[in-house]
């Protein structure tokens, strides 16, 4: 299969799974967690965000290979995600929650002025920059908030090794990895990490207002 | 195995396919039949070394139903007890409960030859707490409860680390519910449960000698991404296990009162308020040491580790529930584990070197058939009693 197949296979597959997933409830204003009713999952707008330690910092590039470093992004919050384009269903899953976090974030106007989203392929040999490219565009990505990133092989180890993240290759073409993300508030500290399957790009969202509102 | 592919039936599933039950719903799955189980192992007379024993359980190997290795945890008399897998399924941080040492071991390198990658010396100087008991993954980090304050006595509490074992934070239980045991997150409902046992001071004498009023008889609801409490219930005395429902989004379940006899039910009413009730007399002199599910959530498992007698609940109606079966695996049995396929459950029988009263040690099995029924399998025996360094308590399992 072609990366170009392979890649809107994906997309398509993460947008029924999407709409396949039970309809969640739109957060509610400040207070307690919501009661959880079925297919809909109880959100909090006052999370505890402890600090887990300091976000490793890197240099990856882009797709249009511009130079892009995690302490640059000092002063926003940044949320950080370990991906590959030919992940048949969990990443363009994921992917698709962050474009609608994105569109959160636009919508609040805090992309990119205030918050950052990256995806970095732990699959560079296969994800070309054109490749991220076309799988950006499939998800409507803001050229300057939500940036796709991949290096060589050898210079992305040092970055996954640092994130504690580890790839293993298993038969069929697909790549088993820890499925998750960082949250990294505006001083360049890890404050969550979230998992790639009961990620909720609802919560994410009142999770980074409440660190943008810890560093007003 | 949390590749894209199976998480991606995941999400739809809710973890059905090969999740063992009763691990953090944030563990990866195993990609296929188990061949290896981990057993935590207390050197019997506490004067060579404790260790971790690997035992063979791939049925086309060899080798099966055989400890393979052990590793040699350096130490003795350390007590150690629970364990629990870090998320991505590498690692084991298994505690102690007499010693204030913790291991972080990886089990990824080589499934078959376990290696300790970390000792943390003094978990108490650390965290202020002693006695950890629960390992409880979270994305990249380790959620653990404790028994006791730094000095025996309690308060107990929680403690949150990295996968490496950098410490994040701690909470101590309050004053008005003070005694702490397991915990258990329900992700979909934002919602920690926690239990309570008894601190070091207690269980640290013959149980002969134990105060009995010093123990628990409460259940923490806590609001989990706060991580503020917001209910004590109240219970028998001492529950221990904390076992949700495996059903997506229901926000109920059932944890044991070891003192009380009794299986108890918890559920969230329309209010958004959690309740107890008492679901289930075990029967007089059962002591439930240990409570497991069933895969499709159909049956509860409970240990009579006095009465040595595995029972098995039907909990169809899960406030009401029916005894479906009773087998006997041998004397004390204490630890149970449930494969993610539900088919298979591998048993020990030793709960703590103070309250022990088999005079062998064990790993046995019993399959469990499509009709919720169990069946001991007579040429799966594991003994304890013949290692090089003479006999050992067997006590919690993982299976990977």
């Amino acid at each position: 299969m072609t990366p170009g197949r392979r890649l809107s296979v994906g997309v398509l597959a993460g947008v029924w799974l999407l709409a396949a997933a039970p309809r969640l409830a739109h957060p509610h204003g400040p207070g307690a967690s919501r009661p959880a009713v079925p297919g809909r999952q109880a959100l909090s707008s006052s999370p505890n965000l402890g600090v887990i330690r300091p976000a490793p910092d890197f240099t990856l590039v882009d797709f249009k290979g511009r130079s892009v470093r995690l302490s640059e992004f000092q002063g926003r919050v940044v949320l950080l995600a370990f991906i590959y384009t030919s992940c048949p269903g969990a990443c363009p899953l994921l992917t698709q929650r962050m474009a609608l976090l994105q569109a959160r974030l636009r919508e609040a106007r805090l992309l990119p002025s205030r918050v950052g989203l990256l995806s970095v392929t732990v699959d560079p040999e296969r994800d070309s920059a054109e490749t991220l490219a076309r799988y950006a565009k499939g998800f409507g990505a803001d050229s300057e908030g939500w940036r796709f990133l991949r290096e060589s092989q050898e210079r992305l180890r040092p970055v996954l090794t640092a994130y504690d993240e580890w790839t293993k290759p298993i038969p069929g073409g697909e790549i088993d990895h820890p499925a998750r993300l960082y949250l990294i508030d505006p001083r360049g500290r890890i404050r969550e990490i979230y998992s790639l399957s009961l990620f909720d790009e609802r919560q994410a969202y009142l999770d980074i207002q409440a660190l943008l509102r810890e560093s007003r | 195995m949390m590749i894209c592919g199976c998480l991606f039936a995941g999400l739809l599933t809710a973890g059905a396919a090969l999740a063992e039950p009763c691990l953090s719903p944030y563990v990866k799955r195993l990609a296929g039949p188990e061949k290896y189980l981990y057993v935590s192992a207390v050197d019997a007379d506490a004067k060579d070394n404790d260790f971790l024993a690997v035992i063979d359980v791939n049925p086309a190997s060899a080798t099966y139903g055989r400890a393979l290795t052990t590793v040699d945890l350096g130490s003795a008399g350390n007590e150690p007890h629970h364990m629990g897998f870090t998320d991505d399924r590498t690692k084991i941080w298994m505690g102690t409960l007499l010693s204030r040492r913790l291991f972080i071991i990886d089990v990824a390198a080589d499934p078959a030859t376990p290696k300790i990658v970390k000792t943390i010396d003094d978990i108490t100087a650390l965290t202020g707490l002693h006695g950890p008991h629960t390992y409880y993954a979270l994305p990249g980090r380790m959620l653990l409860t404790f028994l006791s304050s730094a000095d025996g006595n309690p308060p107990g509490g929680m403690a949150e680390f990295t996968n490496d074992g950098q410490l994040i934070r701690v909470f101590k239980n309050p004053a008005g519910a003070p005694y702490a045991y397991d915990a258990a997150v329900k992700p979909q409902i934002n919602r920690l449960i926690t239990s309570s046992f008894t601190p070091l001071r207690n269980y640290s004498k013959p149980l002969s000698q134990w105060d009995m009023k010093d123990g628990g008889n409460t259940l923490l609801v806590w609001d989990f991404k706060e991580r503020k409490l917001l209910q004590t219930l109240v219970t028998d005395p001492v529950p221990l296990e904390v076992r949700w429902s495996l059903k997506p989004g229901k926000a109920y379940g059932w944890t044991n009162s070891a003192l009380g006899d009794s299986l108890w039910f918890f559920s969230r009413g329309k209010n958004g308020r959690f309740s107890t009730r008492k679901a289930a007399d075990l029967g007089k002199g059962c002591l439930p040491a240990d409570l497991r599910q069933s895969p499709d959530d159909r049956y509860l498992y409970v240990s009579c580790f006095m009465k040595s007698e595995i029972q098995v609940w039907d909990v169809s109606k899960p406030d009401r529930p029916r005894l479906h079966d009773i087998v006997v695996p041998g004397v004390s049995p204490n630890m149970m584990h449930v494969s993610g396929d539900g088919k298979r459950m591998y048993i020990t029988n030793s709960l703590l070197s103070t309250m022990d009263y088999a005079q062998n040690f064990w790993v046995r099995l019993t399959h469990i058939g499509p009709d919720g029924r169990l069946k001991m399998d007579p040429f799966f025996n594991v003994d304890f009693t013949k290692f090089p360094t003479g006999p050992a308590r067997a006590h919690d399992m993982l299976l990977n």
